[in-house]
C-alpha cells in the first residue's frame, strides 16, 4: 500500500493523522509483525507507518511488515517507574531496522547480541532470547 | 572575520530544592549580582537570552520585568539539557558578528515541580510511548560499555565518587557528602547497571553570564574576563538502525569542530565540565572529547588521571552528578564555573594555572537520535 495521504492535495500543504494508527504490531501475509515502512524510491526500510523517507525525503513509502528475528543490542532492567521491573532493550531486526522493545526471559538467556524474536499475544508484543547466532 | 567575545560576569545560586521559589525567585538574585559584579547598567543590555525547558510561556520576560529590563530581544531557548548553552551560543553568535555588543544569558529550571523521578520527555516521542525515559537510556549505554570493554560496574561507580569528592569543595552544589565506590554500588538500583548515586539528583536552579564583545569589554572597563574561543551546537542525525550508543556521533562531531575554532587540541585544556547526566556518560564522553581511545576512557577514572593533579580536572565543580542538573540552567552553570577557574576564582576546587576550559551539554531524549542537541565551548584565560 503506497501512502501519500496528509501530504498535500491541490497544492496545499495539509497534516498527517500521525496520532490514528497507533498499533505498532498488524498482521501481514507473514504473520503478525512489527509495522515499517519502505521507501519505494531508495529503499530505506524504517519503523512504524511514515509518510516520508528520512534519507531521501520522497512520500513514495509503502507500509511493509519488518523481520520478526534480530539481535540484541544492549538491555537494561528499569527498577523505577511503572510496572517495574521491566527489561527494556534494543534489538536490531535483521532488515537493518533498530527498535525498542520490552524483553522476556525466554530459555536463553538476555545478554548483548544475543538472537531474538518477535512474541505477541493480543495487542502486547515483545521480544524473547532464542538459541543460535 | 569574526569578532571576539568575553565572559565578563557570572552569577548562580546554590542548586538543590529550591521548592519556595519560582523560575523568577531562581533567576532574579544571580541576575541581579551578574549585572553588578560586571559594572552592566541596564541600558547596556542588548538583548538577553533564556534558557530553560519546563519554565512555561515567556520565562524569560516574566524574570527580566522584575528588574525593569524590556524593550530589548528576549529570547526563550529550549533545547533540553542543552538550552543554557545554546541560550550562550546565541548571545555568542550575535555578539561575534557584530550585532550586538552585550548581552545576558540567564539559564533557569525548577525541576522540583514535577514532585521527583525522572525527567518527562515529550509524550508525542515512539519511544517515550513506549515507556523509555532517561535512566533506561543512559543504562543500556552502560550494559553495551561493560559489554564491549573491561570495564567494571566499580569504574561507573568512582565516576561519582569523583563527583562527589569535588562537590564537596564546590558552594554551590547541591550533593556535598563524600560517598565510596561501596556507598554508590549498594545504592537503590534505578536501571541495571545504574544505581542511584550514578543519576543527578532533581535540582532547581538558576546561573547567569554576560557576554560582551572587546570593544564593550574596554568600554565597561571590566576587570576579569574569558574569551570564548570556540562556541559550537549541533543537533543530533536520525538513524534508523544500528546506532553505536557507546560512540554518540554528536559528542565527537561538536568537539571536533570546537576544537578546530579553537585551534587547540584535547591536551592542550585543563578544564572540563561535561555532560555527566549519568556516570557512564563521563566515561564515554572521555573518549568523544579526545582525552582516551574508544573503549580506553575507563582507565581515566581508574587511574584518576581527571581529578585534580591528574592531566586535566573534570568537573571541577561536582558536574551534573554532585553540582545537581536544572536542565535548562546546567549549560550556562558550567560557563560560570570555567569563569571563575579561568579567572582564579573558583575557591576550594581551583584547578591550578587553568588556561584553556570546555564545557560540553547535550540534551533530549528523542527516538532515532542519539541526542537531541549538543553545545561545547571552549574558553581561553584572558
Amino acid at each position: 500500500m503506497s501512502t501519500t495521504a496528509g501530504l498535500s492535495a491541490e497544492g496545499a500543504s495539509l497534516p498527517i493523522a500521525d496520532l490514528e494508527d497507533e498499533s505498532s504490531i498488524d498482521t501481514f501475509d507473514e504473520g503478525i509483525r512489527l509495522v515499517g515502512t519502505l521507501c519505494d524510491q531508495c529503499g530505506k526500510r524504517m519503523l512504524g507507518a511514515r509518510v516520508v523517507c528520512s534519507a531521501c525525503v520522497s512520500t513514495e513509502v509503502s507500509r511493509v511488515a519488518l523481520q520478526s528475528t534480530g539481535t540484541l543490542y544492549s538491555f537494561t532492567t528499569m527498577r523505577v517507574g511503572a510496572d517495574q521491573p521491566r527489561v527494556l532493550g534494543y534489538v536490531d531486526l535483521d532488515d537493518g531496522v533498530r527498535t525498542l522493545t520490552d524483553l522476556r526471559e525466554g530459555d536463553v538467556p538476555l545478554v548483548p547480541d544475543a538472537r531474538v524474536e518477535l512474541r505477541t499475544s493480543g495487542a502486547s508484543w515483545w521480544f524473547t532470547a532464542v538459541a543460535g547466532s | 572575520m569574526t569578532d571576539n567575545v568575553f565572559v565578563v560576569s557570572a552569577a548562580m545560586i546554590p542548586f538543590g530544592k529550591h521548592k519556595q521559589s519560582s523560575y523568577v525567585g531562581l533567576a532574579v538574585p544571580p541576575l541581579i549580582d551578574a549585572l553588578r559584579s560586571a559594572g552592566v547598567e541596564k541600558s547596556d543590555i542588548e538583548a538577553v537570552y533564556v534558557g530553560h525547558s519546563y519554565g512555561g510561556m515567556m520565562t524569560g520576560q516574566r524574570i527580566c520585568k522584575e528588574i525593569g529590563l524590556g524593550t530589548v530581544p528576549t529570547v526563550n531557548v529550549d533545547n533540553a539539557c542543552s538550552s543554557g548553552a545554546t541560550a550562550v551560543h546565541e548571545a555568542y553568535t550575535a555578539i561575534s558578528q557584530g550585532l550586538i555588543d552585550v548581552a545576558v544569558v540567564i539559564g533557569v529550571e525548577k525541576l522540583t515541580q514535577f514532585g521527583g523521578g525522572t525527567l518527562p520527555l515529550s509524550a508525542e516521542d515512539r519511544e517515550v510511548k513506549q515507556g523509555i525515559t532517561m535512566p533506561p537510556i543512559y543504562a543500556m549505554r552502560a550494559t553495551r560499555y561493560l559489554h564491549e570493554n573491561p570495564a567494571t560496574a566499580e569504574d561507573l561507580a568512582l565516576v561519582s565518587v569523583k563527583s562527589r569528592k569535588h562537590g564537596a569543595l564546590n558552594p554551590y552544589a547541591q550533593m556535598r557528602q563524600h560517598v565510596t565506590v561501596e556507598d554508590v554500588l549498594a545504592a537503590r538500583p534505578i536501571a541495571d547497571p545504574l544505581t542511584l548515586l550514578m543519576c543527578c539528583p532533581t535540582s532547581d536552579g538558576a546561573a547567569v553570564v554576560v557576554l560582551a564583545s572587546e570593544r564593550a569589554k574596554k568600554r565597561l572597563g571590566v576587570q576579569k574576563s574569558i574569551r570564548v574561543a570556540a562556541s559550537v551546537l549541533h543537533s543530533g542525525h536520525v538513524e534508523e538502525g544500528f546506532r553505536d550508543m557507546t560512540k554518540p556521533e554528536i559528542t565527537y562531531d561538536s568537539a571536533r569542530d570546537a576544537y578546530a575554532q579553537a585551534g587547540i587540541e584535547a591536551k592542550d585544556l585543563d578544564v572540563i565540565e561535561l555532560h555527566d547526566a549519568f556516570s557512564i556518560a563521563e566515561i564515554i564522553y572521555y573518549e568523544a572529547l579526545g582525552l582516551a581511545e574508544k573503549g580506553r576512557g575507563f582507565e581515566l577514572i581508574r587511574n584518576g588521571r581527571t581529578t585534580f593533579g591528574g592531566d586535566v580536572v573534570v568537573n571541577p565543580s561536582g558536574g551534573l552528578l554532585a553540582k545537581g542538573h536544572p536542565v535548562g540552567a546546567s549549560g550556562v552553570a558550567q560557563v560560570a564555573e570555567a569563569f571563575w577557574q579561568l579567572t582564579g576564582n573558583a575557591g576550594a576546587r581551583q584547578v591550578d594555572d587553568a588556561r584553556w576550559g570546555l564545557t560540553h551539554v547535550t540534551g533530549g531524549g528523542t527516538a532515532g537520535l542519539d541526542h537531541g542537541a549538543c553545545t561545547i565551548h571552549i574558553f581561553e584565560a584572558a
